[in-house]
């Protein structure tokens, strides 16, 4: 036995993480979509398709990928206070205050999950720090801690990022916006090849260097802030 | 195949030489050092040097509202960025001091063939210091490259206003994201560290600064960082009022404050910009601000 190759569970990890059945809250969280939505800036698929691409490309690429790789390789390494110091770096760059607020409150929720199930030394100590607020608790920088551990490679981590970005804003749509169950696939389907481009265009940054840029996404997310009806958390 | 990164593009514009100078050609290396000092409850520019092309005027005390408060004007005749270009400026806000500085009028960064132009700016403001460094615009014309790096570091107490307004080109005669590429980073500390960092990155070539969620049909982009105790329901509320600028504020991260975003034509923009300073003026230091005198 001692001989056998432990045997790789990753991918199915990945499904796992991936899944909206997971228990993270992400369904509170719409990235502003609710007020895209509400101000007539996305009336059907076409414009959610456009507006999923922008994030894509300028938000999940440049800054929320780059976390999860980064806290990946911190955490393969077992480097602690290397994870905290990627938890807060990505805090410092989302500056839409109900961003940070979805993105702490979701990766929190994850983090004392995956310290009762994954029996992690590792994820254990690193969901104590946040509890302490050591660490904000950001979902991309605790995906990449969490897909670490699982086995996960950095770039199947940055792809399931990348698709639970798009199922969480697209389902979100789905409440506020009349479109299709086959519209909803369609647009998840197209956003594939959008969810590897904004991997591969990003390898190679570092956490040095996260340039979310999105200046109207920004400005309609303090719009929803203070927007008197609203279904979702940010 | 990754794309470059901004960073790697600014590493290979470097790289590419400068035609050589005319003769008598100065400046490309601007240099800028102003400190201010809290002497006698007012406060006092103790160090001006400047070199090519700068100028400072000496500290003016025109601010009714704010008599302790120093303004300085940064003159540039040229009131351009050429490429090569490199120009580093410094303010230092000391203890207790008050300090508003501006630039006379519109920075232009010309339209560049070879390597590229760099700004650097670092603003301190030590212990209950209080600093506005409020620029006027700046215009990237058709083949511009523009890297800006601003630094803020506030003290315990400190607090600054520091805004920004990026006009994509020479709009008057319909030009406007025809540069090349601009990126501009602001990175914002205090003795425990960052606080916030703010990236700009633009390259219209490849990909289009007009789509939704980025500019959407805007093309001045402002914003306004307010660092200090301010809250950002007065501010989100005061931007909205204004101008016709598509505007918002939210609070920044590590509890540093208040940014404000504004997106739309360049006088509603400098509008609703003008209005969060005077709403953070007086969160901050409990005044007004001033009539402009450059207007």
């Amino acid at each position: 036995m001692t001989d056998e190759l432990p045997v790789d569970e990753s991918p199915v990890a990945a499904l796992q993480f991936a899944d909206s059945f997971l228990p993270a809250g992400s369904f509170t969280t719409s990235y502003g979509v609710e007020q895209f939505v509400a101000a007539d800036e996305v009336e059907d698929a076409a414009d959610l398709q456009a507006l999923v691409e922008t994030y894509l490309d300028r938000q999940i690429g440049p800054c929320d990928m780059v976390v999860v790789a980064a806290a990946h390789a911190a955490a393969s390494d077992g480097d602690h206070d290397e994870v905290r110091r990627i938890d807060r770096r990505c805090s410092a760059v989302q500056l839409p205050a109900e961003f940070r607020e979805s993105s702490t409150r979701t990766g929190g929720q994850l983090l004392s999950l995956v310290a009762d199930t994954e029996a992690d030394q590792f994820l254990a100590a690193y969901d104590e720090a946040v509890g302490a607020g050591d660490a904000p608790g950001n979902y991309a920088a605790v995906l990449g801690a969490v897909a670490a551990r699982t086995g996960m490679t950095a770039r199947q981590a940055a792809l399931v990022q990348g698709y639970s970005f798009v199922t969480d804003l697209v389902g979100a749509a789905q409440r506020v916006l009349r479109i299709g169950h086959t519209d909803v696939q369609r647009i998840v389907t197209e956003s594939r090849p959008a969810i590897v481009a904004a991997w591969e265009a990003n390898v190679d940054r570092t956490v040095e260097e996260l340039s979310p840029f999105a200046p109207l996404i920004d400005v309609l997310s303090a719009e929803h802030e203070r927007a008197e009806r609203r279904l979702f958390l940010s | 195949m990754a794309a470059e990164s901004p960073q790697d593009a600014f590493e290979t514009y470097a790289a590419e030489r400068l035609p050589p100078a005319a003769d008598g050609a100065v400046g490309k290396e601007g240099r800028l050092d102003a400190a201010f000092a809290a002497v006698d409850g007012e406060t006092r520019l103790v160090q001006d040097y400047a070199t090519v092309p700068f100028h400072l005027t000496g500290g003016l005390d025109h601010d009714e509202a704010l008599p302790d408060l120093s303004t300085v004007y940064l003159q540039s005749p040229t009131g351009a960025v050429a490429q090569g270009d490199r120009h580093d400026l410094s303010v230092t806000v000391g203890e207790g001091a008050r300090a508003h500085v501006t630039t006379g009028n519109a920075t232009k960064v010309h339209g560049m063939d070879r390597n590229y132009g760099r700004v650097d700016v670092s603003l301190q403001v030590a212990a209950d210091g209080y600093l506005e460094y409020l620029p006027e615009p700046t215009i990237l014309h058709a083949d511009a490259r523009y890297r800006g790096e601003t630094t803020l570091s506030v003290a315990e107490g400190a607090s600054a206003v520091v805004g920004e307004v990026v006009v994509p080109g020479r709009l008057a005669r319909d030009e406007a994201f025809e540069f090349e590429r601009a990126y501009t980073r602001l990175r914002a500390r205090d003795p425990d560290g960052l606080l916030f960092e703010d990236t700009t990155d633009l390259h219209p070539a490849e990909r289009d600064p007009r789509r939704p969620g980025v500019m959407g049909d805007h093309d001045v982009l402002g914003t306004l960082y307010v660092v200090g105790e301010a809250a950002a329901d007065p501010l989100h509320e005061r931007v909205v009022d204004a101008t016709t600028a598509r505007a918002g504020a939210t609070a920044l991260p590590n509890d540093a404050g208040v940014m404000v975003r504004a997106l739309g034509e360049r006088a509603a923009v400098s509008g609703a910009l003008d209005a969060a300073w005077d709403e953070a003026r007086r969160m901050l230091v409990g005044a007004p601000a001033p009539e402009r005198r450059k207007d």
